[in-house]
């Protein structure tokens, strides 16, 4: 599974980007960047990480870092798959 | 039974009537909308069972597209608003799961006398919990129907609970917020969240709830589960897959598919999944799974 593309297709749906995440890359700054990522899309965007990766996401397991890049969130999920 | 009030003026479309009307219930009443076919009896019957919250608001438009689509086909659809919820009676605060296990139960009732089939049940979500342990308290073999079923009510009810903490989940301080909500309704107290005053009576009946086939005697029917994914050729997730081989193991003849299309139920704008209208459609003839291919087979 290519976590990177999955993420970008997940971000692109849950924020009705449009197509615009096609063009994200691990760079790309997330929050406060993208407008759409506000902190209720946040919460959707954990819940659809959570259904469509089959991880739990534990209370404690976000942090300022989670959502600052694609990069961090890909690897905040890559880090849950192999856990 | 209540009196159904007059069809709206909006036309429902060319071969459909359209009623809205309340249904008593022991406390308040129940907000339900049916859509029949008209000049022909139902072929069968469908109930309803919403999703929560913001879910159940993002979904009106393909739960109600569905419903037209499914009353030009024959079918009578009932949608019900919960205690509490959308346009019924009462507060939310004042609700509880297993009341709302009870509204499905006697919006089934109603809708069997009134159209003369034993309803399906169709649950969204959250709703599909219900729609369960509604058909257990049914007591007869009820047909079941589930849109992007919650197989988890824990995980449901703490992704809810997290839009208390969105606020702060950047800086680290989700879990406190979490903590602080989970041990007031442990207690059996409300906490607000994002709008929404949940009682401990909910949020502990959510909390509980798995999906699971109903344990009453000869309940066994017939399941049919669809999932939506903008993934192309997207699959069932291994925990759907094991959650339709417990039901099988039941005895229920349960069929799983995905449809592509959005996540209406959580996008940021009001989406539509066209395909789930013909898909759903196509699942009510419950046609049995073909059999699995033999190992090793492409």
């Amino acid at each position: 599974m290519n976590v990177l593309h999955e993420v970008l297709n997940m971000l692109d749906e849950v924020l009705s980007l449009g197509g615009r995440a096609a063009s994200f890359t691990r760079e790309t700054a997330l929050l406060g960047a993208v407008p759409e990522l506000d902190s209720m899309a946040v919460v959707s965007v954990i819940a659809m990480l959570e259904e469509r990766f089959g991880i739990a996401v534990a209370d404690d397991d976000i942090d300022g870092q989670t959502f600052a890049t694609v990069g961090s969130l890909v690897d905040f999920v890559s880090d849950r798959l192999s856990g | 039974m209540a009196a159904p009030a007059a069809p709206l003026p909006q036309a429902p479309g060319p071969a459909t009537a359209l009623e809205a009307f309340h249904l008593p219930r022991d406390r308040g009443q129940r907000l339900c909308v049916l859509r029949t076919p008209r000049g022909a009896a139902p072929r069968g019957a469908l109930l309803h069972v919403p999703a929560f919250g913001e879910e159940m608001n993002k979904s009106r438009r393909m739960v109600a597209l569905q419903s037209q689509a499914l009353a030009q086909a024959g079918w009578a659809v009932l949608q019900l608003d919960l205690d509490g919820c959308g346009d019924s009676s009462g507060d939310l605060a004042d609700a509880g799961w297993d009341g709302w296990v009870d509204d499905v139960c006697a919006a089934a009732g109603w809708l069997r006398e009134r159209s003369g089939h034993a309803p399906v049940l169709w649950g969204q979500r959250t709703g599909c919990l219900l729609a369960a342990q509604a058909a257990d308290r049914l007591g007869v073999a009820t047909d079941l129907l589930f849109w992007q079923p919650v197989v988890n009510g824990q995980t449901a009810l703490t992704q809810f609970l997290r839009l208390k903490a969105a606020a702060v989940l950047q800086d680290g301080q989700g879990k406190a917020v979490m903590d602080g909500l989970r041990s007031t309704l442990a207690a059996g107290g409300t906490v607000e969240v994002a709008g929404y005053c949940l009682p401990a009576a909910v949020a502990n009946g959510l909390g509980r709830a798995m999906l699971a086939p109903p344990a009453a005697a000869n309940t066994a029917a017939r399941l049919a589960w669809i999932e939506v994914s903008s993934r192309p050729q997207a699959t069932l997730s291994p925990a759907a897959e094991q959650a339709l081989g417990r039901w099988r193991g039941a005895g229920w003849q349960a069929a799983g598919q995905v449809v592509e299309g959005p996540g209406f139920w959580q996008t940021t704008e009001i989406e539509d999944a066209p395909a789930l209208l013909p898909a759903t459609l196509a699942a009510l003839a419950f046609t049995p799974a073909p059999a699995p291919a033999a190992e090793g087979a492409a």
